[in-house]
């Protein structure tokens, strides 16, 4: 020791931390190095074969969209809020976030920090050949501070490093914790790990313990802070004067290098790739297959937090806890064709786990690839569509107030060409009594197939119209072909391009300037995939909001008391959250619901489901009904027509709620007041 | 056995010795509920395409039941999956599960 | 002094008839034709919509029916009205001097046999409804050995000019679908078809029985008449029907058919109609006072009716009918009989 001494004093600057083992090495990094090692190799060859695997202009926009001034500041914003602070979770649930974010930032800071202080106080073992990659990591080992030279600066950087480890564990004492009662962190379910998820979370609980066994060990001989010296004086307490330190630090070294070995195959992976899948994200590279190319970024980012478990509405019935986003995930990793169908089957599309994953994994996307790729090819003929044509959506009447004339849309029809059989119009329609505009509506109102089995909708929807003196055309009075949502959904892509193309002409030719849906499912693939240029696509909600702020239409106040039910493709969807609520307001007072807004609660009657049974929709209707009578409304009010139905149902149905509570649409309950 | 020709004309004929019924089990795996249809002609009623071109699922199904698939396939596709058959089907059967069923296990060679 | 009560016909219905009877104090006097008490009932194995094993309900109503008078192999000889009552001679020799006569004839099934186009009695592997049953209760029928292809026949012997009976004979379609799913649980393996007009299924539980059939067991209704039946040489039946929902014709092969023989009324009603003065009606059945509200009464004072003998009736419904005509007996005898002055003038008002 005494010749070390020497040759130190000997040096122009006292250092305040001198290196121990002057070899730099001992046994023990091993089993850390090779796990990491190991990780990185894996991660590294991962990230070049998806960039491999990408389409040419997909790569390209990716490194451009690293050096957009915009997306660059929307990538650090998210990587700190997101993959460090877990904004999103804190947002939520707050004591989640704290357990989240104590780990995630918390080990983000001491590895940081761990480098800086080898920067700082032993700059040459940064170098890799001279053990930069577990030097760091193991620095209260190798070093020996230098009593009687400690700065300021040492012991800032000592406290730091404590505040931070135990930060860290009372991030590891929550998560322990949560294994036992979850629901004190606000999740009613969790994930059910597999066993490499097991392996690394346990050795993820005990690296840091043992980290603080470790340093307290050898506080005497490195240095430590407000933690690890008191820890350190206790281990003297017990033990005398010599500290068996070597068995702490193997066991730490083990268990990190578990941990990197494990995350690889477990739901740790998480940690990088969601760097690489924020950042493909907001480049705006959108997967197309459920597996292959940018989708692997996207299922690896996947946390397995299980926050889309506890949200899911079908999880009101422990047996659906199986369809959850976070298993269909898991199961796309491992190839598992049957699970992966059936739990991509069974989704809602309600899009709440979409809605609030912390990393914003879209997985009712990735189910709809995954439908894609067993439904896309399926025969059909849609050959019919081709010569469809909206019958009498314009008519105009002459003076005489005789038998209207029938001018039907498309340019098929233009050429004189009907079906055959029929003389163009349909029975009835010339005795009643018809409004007259003029040939080019300004609003075409198109219902929707669902719609037609709802008719209140439709007639509250004219009356409003009648009353605010709009001109407007019924596209699908007598029944049109499908706005092509459900087919998407199911996964039939081409198909629905066959309906987008023929409803689209339909549209195009009637000469309108806007047109106005009923219908959310119809809304969001109006708004999204038909790309009607010049024509402004709203929900009726909107328009009819509209309606009553530019005075168009005189409504009453009442004091009806209402909650209003936002659909899953009109608020999450769509975005569409005020504009209903806006009019509502101007007719009743409005209540709130337990969850509402983006949390609102799935009817359970969605068509995006393929196979749940009346059965398990009737238990998740129940459940939304639920958090809607939270605040004791009269009315129930919704601006879906299968939300109508299906919430009309469950009422009718329940013997506790029946009679108690009425339910009405958007439209009904506005023109009732005229 | 002697054919004295009178099977030259194509068969007008339900053969019910001929259904497939292997074929039957594995769509009633899929899809429980294909069993339970009692031909009621609400689904056909509503059909959005069926206003358009002979379109029915419960048409198809009873096609398949009488062992003519082929029958069964043009009777749905043009479906356009709309969903309204679901809703009114007095039996509640998930229509749209069974025609995207039908179609899987029977244009399968 | 107790009354004398003549119950003919020892059936469900005269059966309970008499047990709520006798309870009321009265002297029960019951004759059945047949060496077993019990009717049909006796031969079945188990009841419709819920399965309940037949020995059962009989077995209980033999119970209550004990004390009760009853002669077996023992029909009506002669019948004399007297000013009030009914002297009856018996034919082991007893008179009985009853001041009220309940008719609890019940019914007959239809003879197959007159249904020559389905072969009964004439293919071998063609049987009918009772023979069925008989096969479950004792498990014993050369015709039935692991059938693979099995077809009920609807609506045999009813609804059909052809046959001589324009009406429904209720409870065949119910007992169609139980046996159906009766002989799929005894041959896991083999395809049931039934053909059927219209599905009579009216009944608490039986929209659920038919959903069963289709659900669990596979069975398949197909709307349409079964109108030929041949035989193959190896015995298999090749059987012809209509799909009128497909609108087609169609054949299949079957190893089996059993027809739901309908309901008619008992042989005896001829014979009794004529001992009693009983009317008659087109359909075979006994007249009743009113068909809504005065269903156990016949037209004639003292004369009641119950069960299956005024038209084909459920279990259920027979077993209430029976009671109802023993309220409306004690009526009879509590407030018009005792009245000798005014028996008359009580007949008129009150019957």
């Amino acid at each position: 020791m005494t010749p070390l001494f020497n040759l130190l004093a000997a040096q122009a600057e006292v250092p305040e931390v001198i290196d121990r083992i002057p070899s730099g090495f001992s046994y023990f990094v091993l089993p850390f190095t090779i796990g990491v090692a190991f990780m990185f190799c894996w991660i590294g060859i991962g990230t070049i074969r998806l960039l491999a695997a990408m389409p040419r202009e997909d790569r390209i926009k990716f490194w451009k969209s690293l050096f957009i001034p915009k997306t660059a500041a929307k990538n650090i914003k998210e990587l700190f809020c997101d993959c460090l602070f877990h904004v999103k979770i804190w947002q939520r649930k707050p004591l989640l976030g704290y357990m989240h974010s104590a780990i995630a930032f918390g080990w983000f800071m001491i590895i940081i920090l761990g480098h800086i202080e080898v920067a700082l106080f032993v700059p040459a073992r940064l170098n890799v050949t001279r053990g930069g990659l577990f030097y760091p990591i193991f620095y209260r080992y190798f070093v020996w501070m230098n009593p009687g030279h400690t700065t300021l600066r040492g012991s800032f950087f000592f406290f730091l490093m404590d505040f931070f480890l135990l930060y860290i564990l009372s991030g590891i004492a929550l998560a322990v914790f949560k294994r036992f009662r979850s629901i004190v962190l606000g999740m009613r379910h969790t994930t059910k790990p597999s066993f490499a998820d097991r392996v690394a979370l346990y050795s993820l609980w005990m690296i840091f313990p043992l980290r603080l066994l470790a340093e307290s060990f050898t506080a005497d001989l490195s240095g430590g802070s407000f933690l690890t010296i008191p820890v350190n004086q206790f281990w003297h307490f017990l033990f005398g004067d010599k500290l068996w330190f070597m068995p702490c630090w193997w066991a730490y070294s083990i268990c990190l290098g578990l941990f990197f070995a494990a995350m690889p195959f477990s739901r740790y992976m998480h940690i990088l790739t969601e760097v690489l899948w924020i950042l493909l994200r907001n480049a705006g590279i959108k997967p197309n297959h459920p597996r292959k190319g940018v989708a692997e970024a996207e299922i690896y980012a996947c946390s397995s937090c299980g926050l889309c478990l506890d949200a899911c509405p079908m999880n009101v019935q422990k047996k659906n806890l199986k369809f959850s986003s976070v298993y269909f995930i898991r199961f796309l990793r491992r190839h598992n064709e049957k699970k992966i169908n059936a739990i991509a089957d069974k989704c809602l599309m309600c899009d709440k786990c979409h809605a609030l994953c912390p990393v914003g994994v879209d997985a009712p996307a990735l189910r709809r690839a995954q439908r894609a790729t067993v439904n896309n090819s399926l025969p059909y003929d849609y050959s019919y569509l081709g010569s469809v044509v909206s019958k009498d959506t314009v008519r105009t009447a002459k003076d005489t107030g005789a038998a209207a004339e029938l001018r039907p849309y498309s340019a098929a029809a233009k050429r004189g060409w009907t079906r055959p059989g029929s003389d163009g119009c349909p029975e009835g329609m010339v005795s009643e009594p018809i409004q007259t505009y003029s040939s080019n509506p300004e609003v075409l109102y198109f219902a929707g197939c669902m719609s037609h089995l709802t008719p209140r909708i439709i007639k509250s929807v004219e009356k409003i119209f009648k009353a605010a003196g709009v001109e407007y055309a019924f596209a699908d009075r007598d029944g049109g072909i499908c706005c092509g949502r459900p087919l998407m959904l199911a996964g039939k892509t081409d198909a629905a391009a066959a309906t987008i193309a023929a409803n689209k002409k339909m549209i195009q030719e009637s000469g309108c300037s806007t047109l106005v849906l009923s219908c959310p499912i119809c809304f969001k693939i109006f708004k999204e995939e038909y790309h009607l240029e010049g024509i402004k696509v709203v929900h009726y909600t909107q328009f009819i909001n509209e309606l009553i702020a530019s005075g168009r239409l005189n409504v009453e106040k009442t004091d009806r008391k209402m909650v209003y039910h936002d659909p899953c493709e009109l608020g999450r969807g769509c975005g569409v959250y005020l504009e209903p609520r806006a009019a509502l307001s101007q007719v009743g007072t409005l209540v709130k619901a337990s969850k509402e807004y983006d949390e609102s609660i799935c009817c359970g009657g969605s068509l995006g489901s393929l196979t749940l049974d009346t059965h398990d929709r009737a238990k998740i209707s129940e459940a939304s009904l639920t958090s809607l009578l939270d605040g004791k409304p009269e009315t129930i009010v919704t601006a879906c027509p299968l939300c109508l139905k299906t919430f009309s149902e469950t009422v009718a149905n329940s013997g506790r709620i029946a009679g108690k509570v009425k339910v009405k649409d958007f439209a009904e309950a506005i023109s009732s007041t005229l | 056995m002697v054919d004295f020709g009178f099977g030259l004309v194509p068969s007008s004929r339900i053969n019910l010795d001929l259904f497939d019924k292997e074929k039957y089990d594995e769509l009633a795996a899929m899809e429980p509920d294909v069993r339970i249809c009692m031909a009621c002609g609400s689904c056909t009623a509503v059909c959005t395409a069926g206003k358009f071109v002979p379109t029915s699922l419960r048409e198809a199904i009873e096609a398949i039941k009488n062992a003519n698939s082929e029958k069964a396939l043009q009777m749905l596709e043009s479906c356009q999956l709309c969903g309204k058959c679901s809703m009114v089907c007095p039996r509640g059967i998930n229509t749209r599960h069974l025609i995207l069923s039908i179609t899987k296990v029977y244009s399968q060679k | 002094m107790k009354n004398n009560i003549l119950i003919i016909g020892g059936g469900p219905a005269g059966l309970e008839a008499s047990a709520q009877l006798q309870r009321m104090g009265y002297n029960v006097i019951l004759i059945e034709r047949s060496a077993k008490l019990g009717g049909h009932l006796a031969k079945w194995d188990r009841l419709f919509p819920d399965r309940v094993p037949a020995d059962e309900v009989l077995g209980g109503l033999l119970r209550a029916a004990e004390g009760v008078k009853c002669f077996t192999d023992t029909d009506i000889r002669a019948i004399n009205r007297l000013e009030k009552s009914y002297n009856v001679r018996l034919t082991n020799g007893i008179t009985v001097l009853s001041d009220a006569v309940l008719v609890a004839s019940g019914f007959d099934l239809f003879n197959a046999v007159r249904k020559e186009e389905y072969g009964y009695g004439i293919y071998n592997q063609v049987m009918i409804n009772a023979d069925l049953e008989a096969y479950f209760k004792t498990g014993d029928d050369k015709r039935i050995e692991n059938p693979k292809k099995i077809g009920f026949v609807h609506c045999v012997g009813s609804r059909d000019e052809k046959s001589g009976c324009r009406s429904c004979s209720k409870v065949c379609c119910a007992t169609a679908v139980k046996q159906a799913i009766e002989i799929k649980q005894a041959f896991p393996q083999a395809d049931v078809f039934c053909f059927y007009m219209d599905l009579r299924l009216f009944g608490r539980h039986y929209e659920d029985l038919y959903l069963e059939a289709q659900k669990e067991y596979g069975v398949r209704f197909i709307r349409g008449r079964v109108a030929e039946v041949s035989e193959n040489y190896d015995g298999t039946l090749l059987v012809k029907a209509e799909d009128t929902v497909a609108s087609k014709p169609l054949k299949v092969t079957l190893d089996l058919l059993v027809l739901m023989s309908g309901m008619r009324p008992s042989a005896s009603v001829k014979e009794l109609g004529e001992h009693l003065g009983m009317m008659v009606e087109e359909d075979g059945y006994f007249s009743v006072r009113s068909g809504i509200s005065a269903g156990q009464r016949s037209p004639q004072p003292g004369i009641f009716l119950a069960g299956a003998a005024t038209g084909p009736k459920t279990l259920p419904e027979t077993l209430a009918d029976a009671r109802a005509a023993a309220m409306e007996i004690d009526r009879y005898l509590t407030e018009i009989f005792p009245d000798a002055r005014n028996y008359k003038q009580l007949v008129k008002e009150r019957w």
